[in-house]
């Protein structure tokens, strides 16, 4: 009997004692699996080339993935929750009452890569390259910030936002990525010096970059966020070729594409790699438009224009695209769903939103006959030579117009190549055009359709617009404002000055490894890398 | 005399036999080389394809049925649709055309330039002979694919620029060949002889010395031909020929092939074999022209 209670003792110590060790084992491996590991380097692949490094006169995820991480901005969209703004090299900033003046206090101790302090000098030197831009410099995003009047820099500490009337648009435009803060000493020697050239105060340091093949950044020792960054470093492997980059990730020699991979492929590496790899879903602050050149014949007469916009049936496009691209949504030019957008019975009032495609096809046959091209005619559709989204939806659009009798010939152009055509020569007929922002902001996603936009490749002007794009950048309350951004779209949509297509949404599939970053509705924004660590190399 | 008079008749009964006539020509062809013959089959099937491919291509080849991507082989689409829902084997069909086009005028202007100052550096000597020779020791630096790799990267992703990107490393090639064979043209004795009657450089060029060096010419222009099709391909692969919806065969197998492989064999399968059997088809028809026209490759 004593032999029995003596096994019993046994067997419950025992049980007890592996339920403890076993309780340990898991906290600790909670544990390590919470506590971020130091070093690693995170190895990336992306979609395409820079045309050049300076994010203040780019659009193209091509330049602002790569050098993000290199440098910091004055506020930024909070990595864990989106949209909310934080403080990047502003530790704090108030709002006078009246609106019209923001102060910034510039954190201290900020050094750029070279060991210079970064101080409110630089900021100030930063943002008058994008607000007031000198000649020779191009600024994509200075309508965004035009009710800036001046910014001051009363002594290192403090950057001073003096506003010519208040703006509900300019905290959050603030916090945009492409804003990075030069050291001023390079500026006054070259505003252009950055296109070419990296200083940033960033978690990471430039290392290398092999035009059309790979850009490399090293750990900051000095980083001014304490025991950031986690990474060794971080390596992007450039290549157009969306298979090239899905393989990458598949075979491991990439861990992350940002942007996006198509379903398909997001499909065949989650089979191969099962709980490997995540896959993160959201939806996508950008739309895949057609730009129209209006000074070009025959794109000047509303007829042509309003034929090519009824040619294309939207609601099939979604269904096929998606699939596909991840293309899927219809709307106009803020995001379906939010508080910008067009109602869709609303939208469906417009040339080419009608859900009948075949009645829209008649009436886009019939208004091409009555510009005098009843059998159709031939243009030419620039393009970037980007597979994925830009080359499937042009594909479609091309086998649309076919339908109508227009004969698109298909010519893509190399990334710098598309932007010296689109944006700055305007040489092209119809060229695909995306628009996107880091966040759903009328002030940046209607600057597309003001006059002199830069982002305005379709070139037409129409004082309405501008008239409307200006006071809705004033307006303060919700829906007054909202009334002022349908109707800017409304004049948009009757003259059919562009082509809207369809908004994106985005799959972001990486290795599991590869811990804490979370996918926002932008590709734009979180690429600082700053949080990332990697759990094994 | 008498004697005379037989050899005479003998001279002229040689110089008179019959000519024999395409028909014999081809039979004979077929007989003695009957892998040329599959291959010339070949040709003819594409060339076939090609011209009528807007009667025979049983759908458009631009425009998709949306209800049906990634469709099967199926008898209504015999070798399946691809992602956009179009007829792989119409867009075969069509991209038959487009084989031939680059495949025939790249060879074709790479070969007539190259024959031209094979023929000139040949006949020229000197100078020219050194300048041109130098010239063409520059462009056969390049391997073949890369020079065309680099040209056509430079002209843009077209049709026609495809062309003269594959035509350009041609031209040294040929060059090289038909100066050999001018060399020793150049050396015969009615060569000699038109000139101290005072024919010009071009009628010497223009009427001996050209017609003489066809053979090598013809040679090299269908050796040639499986080559340009076969870069075309990688061109169009590689981003840089053709761009879509133009159904080309290369285009075909890098546009969404890579992507949808796995879910879709189809579309990638098709595609290359024809690429396979239209470069093999050339290969076959080349060598045993060469074989036939070569004076010392030919039996008897």
């Amino acid at each position: 009997m004593a032999t029995g209670v003596r096994r019993h003792q046994t067997f419950v110590f025992a049980v007890a004692l592996t339920a403890v060790v076993g309780c340990l084992a898991v906290l600790a491996a909670a544990q390590s699996a919470e506590t971020p590991r130091r070093g690693g380097v995170l190895l990336a692949a992306i979609g395409a080339d820079a045309p050049s490094l300076d994010p203040h006169q780019e659009q193209t995820f091509a330049t602002l993935q790569p050098v993000s991480p290199l440098y910091s901005t004055l506020l930024q969209i909070d990595p864990y929750s989106y949209p909310s703004i934080i403080g990047d090299v502003a530790s704090e900033w108030k709002i006078s009452p009246d609106g019209l003046l923001y102060t910034f206090k510039i954190r201290p101790g900020i050094r750029f890569h070279d060991s210079s302090p970064l101080t409110s000098a630089d900021v100030k030197a930063s943002y008058d390259k994008i607000l007031f831009p000198p000649e020779g410099v191009r600024s994509i995003r200075k309508h965004h910030y035009s009710a800036v009047e001046s910014v001051e820099a009363p002594d290192p500490s403090t950057v001073l936002f003096k506003l010519k009337f208040p703006s509900a648009s300019l905290l959050t435009n603030l916090a945009s990525p492409w804003n990075v803060i030069f050291p001023k000493k390079y500026l006054d020697k070259d505003p252009n010096h950055f296109k070419s050239n990296v200083m940033g105060s960033g978690p990471f340091r430039f290392k290398s970059y092999t035009r059309g093949s790979s850009f490399e950044g090293e750990r900051n020792p000095d980083y001014f966020v304490k025991d950031r960054p986690h990474l060794n470093g971080y390596k992007y492997f450039i290549s157009t070729e969306t298979s090239v980059r899905a393989a990458a990730v598949r075979s491991g020699r990439a861990y992350v594409e940002f942007r996006d991979l198509p379903m398909a492929e997001v499909e065949a590496i989650r089979k191969q790699l099962g709980d490997k790899v995540m896959v993160q879903q959201t939806p996508f602050v950008i739309h895949f438009d057609i730009a129209i050149n209006n000074t070009a014949k025959p794109f000047s007469d509303i007829r042509v224009r309003k034929a090519l916009n009824l040619g294309i049936d939207r609601y099939t496009a979604g269904r096929v695209l998606y699939p596909l691209t991840g293309l899927r949504d219809v709307g106009a030019f803020t995001r379906p769903g939010t508080e910008w957008a067009m109602a869709p019975a609303e939208l469906e009032k417009f040339a080419g939103f009608g859900r009948d495609a075949e009645k829209n096809r008649a009436e886009a046959r019939r208004l091409l006959a009555e510009a005098g091209y009843p059998n159709g005619f031939k243009v030419v559709l620039k393009n970037r030579n980007i597979k994925l989204p830009y080359q499937d939806w042009a594909v479609y659009v091309i086998q649309e117009w076919r339908k109508i009798g227009v004969e698109a010939e298909h010519r893509p152009l190399e990334t710098a190549a598309w932007y010296a055509d689109g944006r700055d020569q305007g040489s092209f007929e119809v060229v695909v055009f995306p628009t996107g922002h880091f966040v759903d902001d009328p002030d940046a996603l209607l600057a597309p359709f003001i006059t002199g936009s830069s982002q305005n490749w379709g070139r037409f002007s129409n004082p309405g617009i501008d008239d409307l794009y200006d006071r809705q950048a004033r307006t303060l309350d919700p829906v007054e404002r909202r009334k002022l951004v349908i109707d800017l779209q409304k004049i948009v949509l009757e003259q059919a000055y562009h082509i809207p297509g369809l908004w994106w949404s985005r799959n972001v599939v990486h290795w599991a490894k590869m811990k804490n970053w979370v996918a926002p509705p932008s590709h734009f924004t979180n690429q600082k890398l700053q949080d990332v660590w990697l759990s094994e190399d | 005399m008498a004697t005379n008079i037989e050899l005479a008749h003998a001279s002229a009964s040689a110089t008179l036999a019959p000519r024999r006539s395409f028909a014999e020509v081809a039979a004979r062809f077929v007989r003695t080389k009957p892998l040329g013959a599959a291959g010339a089959v070949i040709i003819l099937g594409m060339l076939f394809l090609a011209v009528f491919a807007q009667i025979l291509a049983p759908y458009d080849p631009y425009v998709g049925d949306y209800g049906l991507q990634f469709a099967r082989p199926s008898a209504e689409h015999w070798f399946g649709t691809d992602e956009f829902g179009r007829d792989v084997l119409s867009r075969i069909m069509y991209g038959a055309r487009i084989a031939l086009f680059v495949g025939f005028f790249a060879s074709f202007i790479g070969c007539t330039i190259g024959a031209l100052l094979g023929v000139v550096s040949a006949y020229w000597g000197g100078r020219v002979d050194l300048l041109l020779e130098r010239l063409m020791d520059i462009l056969l630096a390049f391997p073949q694919l890369i020079l065309a790799l680099a040209i056509a990267s430079i002209l843009g992703p077209a049709v026609q620029n495809v062309v003269i990107a594959i035509s350009i490393p041609v031209i040294p090639r040929v060059a090289r060949v038909v100066r050999a064979a001018a060399l020793s043209v150049k050396e015969n004795v009615y060569v000699e002889a038109v000139q101290a009657l005072g024919a010009s450089r071009r009628r010497v060029i223009l009427q001996h010395i050209i017609p003489n060096v066809t053979a090598p010419y013809i040679i090299m222009l269908t050796a040639q031909l499986g080559a340009a099709i076969l870069a075309e391909a990688a061109l169009s692969y590689l981003g840089l020929g053709a761009a879509e919806p133009t159904p080309s065969w290369g285009l075909m197998l890098s546009g969404s092939a890579p992507s949808y492989a796995e879910k879709a064999p189809w579309i990638a399968l098709f595609p290359g074999i024809a690429i396979s059997l239209g470069v093999f088809g050339f290969n076959l028809f080349g060598d045993s022209l060469r074989d036939a026209l070569d004076p010392k490759l030919r039996k008897g």
